[in-house]
């Protein structure tokens, strides 16, 4: 079992969603084996939940509405701050 | 050409070696007949600046590598049946000729061109015969291989698309991504898609697409049509971009049997706009979300199941001591009762036993006590028990006496107490009789 102790900031952001569910199916399946300790359990448990939070606020961030911009748009805009500034 | 065949000017006494100098005129001329002897043959390519003077056409007929200048007799066009627009820029077109030269006079400027006897505009043929020597030699160059070895992440949150304003191919992919669950955000990039400006201004949107950072993929999207409504998306230039991307770009350009070169350099090809946006968000994201439920269901099952099975271990360890110690106490207790029972046992036999000692001991006492004398003195009382017999009065009986008794059973003795008796008995050996004295005779 791994002893060691979480650090103070908690846990690390995924780099990535695919990152995120690919360590969260390792932990499901270390759990489903049976295998794991209790502090181990407890502390895969907390990452897991870390890791769902964190791919939940992923699907979020592409399930709330779909944004329409236009390229052209956005470059006239662009031009248009570059000339302010 | 031969140089010999020029009439050399007189010798110059300076400059290089060279033969000459000839005349200037005579050279062009002779320029011309070299030409003109050159091999006539097909080239295939794309129209640009189209113009015309009142006997000719003229335009330049050019691909990604190079181009070629090139003049056509009105009446050689009217005869390949391409007068009035069928010449114009954009399109692809074959032509047959070979090269020509004019040499121009004393007033009209010298013109090098490849005279086309004959055009046509390019068929499929020609179009997929050039599409497989552009297909041949980027794949030699590995230009394949680049976009295919971009990460494409599974979520993006901001996707450019290339496509026609008003194309069905937009709707489709909005309803693909609608279906995928995918509400993010979207980067339209319109181009044209099927003229002669549609390669370089596809090009231009995937390039400023490319350069904004939050742009993860990239679609490329047209409806279906003929190869030749297809060739822009088979310009090698705009293919070569696409290759160099570093987003990954999607095609779904034409209909499944359409095979353009666009789709060889994209990191994912597909055969329809829905398709594409499959590919762009390869995550679903509705049965995503199913699936984080689901997991986030398993991770408390797993935490509240460890602590309880364990809590659950702990209780029945927590027990067993207890249960240890009434255990010992039952076997205790049941060794007590059979440590009793045995006492018990042990000591009734013992007393038995003792009793058994004590009754033998005091018999041996006893006839230690009676010791010698025990014999004479039942010989004594056996001669007293017959002497005592002697005395009864049964023997007197016996013998033929007879006993008086009263009413009252008391033995008469004398003459006088008889006498006085109203009734006596008279008592034999073998029984009794009644009598009544009549009178006392004295002695």
């Amino acid at each position: 079992m791994d002893e060691s102790q979480p650090d103070q900031s908690g846990a690390t952001t995924p780099d990535s969603y695919e990152a995120a569910v690919e360590r969260l199916e390792e932990i499901i399946d270390r759990l489903d084996s049976g295998q794991a300790g209790l502090r181990e359990t407890l502390d895969l448990c907390k990452e897991g939940k870390e890791l769902v939070t964190y791919c939940a606020g992923e699907l979020d961030e592409v399930g709330e509405g779909l944004k329409e911009l236009r390229l052209d748009d956005l470059a006239t805009k662009l031009d248009t701050a570059s000339e302010v500034g | 050409m031969e140089e010999s065949r020029l009439t050399p000017a007189p010798a110059s006494s300076q400059g290089p070696n060279f033969p000459g100098p000839f005349a200037v005129g005579t050279y062009a001329r002779k320029l011309q007949g070299w030409m003109r002897e050159r091999a006539r043959v097909q080239l295939i390519g794309e129209v640009t600046g189209v113009g015309r003077s009142k006997v000719q056409a003229y335009f330049e007929l050019r691909d990604s590598e190079g181009a070629v200048p090139c003049a056509i007799w009105l009446n050689d066009l009217e005869k390949a049946g391409l007068d009035g627009g069928s010449l114009r820029d954009g399109a692809e077109v074959v032509i047959s000729g070979g090269l020509d030269y004019y040499p121009g006079g004393g007033q009209a400027s010298p013109n090098f061109c490849f005279r086309a006897t004959h055009v046509r505009l390019a068929g499929e043929g020609d179009l997929i015969a050039r599409l497989e020597a552009l297909r041949k030699q980027m794949r030699a160059e590995g230009l394949f291989e680049l976009q295919k070895q971009l990460h494409r992440p599974v979520l993006p949150k901001a996707i450019g698309v290339v496509t026609a304003e008003r194309g069905a191919a937009r709707r489709d992919l909005l309803a693909g991504l609608e279906r995928r669950g995918w509400r993010g955000s979207l980067i339209w990039g319109f181009a044209p898609v099927q003229d002669r400006h549609a390669a370089p201004a596809i090009g231009r949107a995937l390039q400023d697409l490319a350069a904004r950072p939050e742009v993860e993929a990239i679609v490329v999207t047209r409806g279906g049509g003929s190869l030749a409504d297809l060739w822009a998306f088979c310009d090698e230039t705009l293919c070569r971009t696409v290759a160099m991307l570093r987003v990954p770009v999607v095609s779904a350009v034409g209909h499944e049997r359409d095979s353009t070169l666009i789709d060889d350099v994209a990191a994912v090809a597909c055969s329809t706009p829905t398709h594409a946006a499959e590919a762009a968000v390869p995550l679903d994201c509705l049965a995503a979300r199913e699936s984080l439920e689901r997991c986030a269901l398993s991770l408390r099952r797993a935490g509240e199941g460890a602590v309880e099975t364990r809590s659950r271990h702990l209780g029945a360890l927590a027990r067993g001591p207890a249960r240890a110690l009434q255990r010992e106490r039952g076997k205790l207790n049941q060794k007590i009762r059979e440590i009793r029972a045995a006492a018990e046992r042990g000591l009734t036999e013992r007393v038995a036993s003792q009793r058994r000692i004590g009754t033998l001991v005091l018999e041996r006492a006893r006839r230690r006590a009676a010791g010698a004398d025990m014999e004479k003195r039942r010989e004594a009382l056996k001669r007293a028990a017959v002497a005592l017999r002697a005395h009864e009065p049964e023997r007197t009986l016996e013998r033929g006496y007879a006993l008086v008794e009263g009413d009252g059973g008391e033995p008469l003795t004398s003459a006088a107490e008889t006498g006085a008796a109203e009734r006596i008995s008279l008592r034999f050996s073998d029984g009794r009789v009644s009598a009544r004295p009549e009178r006392r005779d004295d002695a």
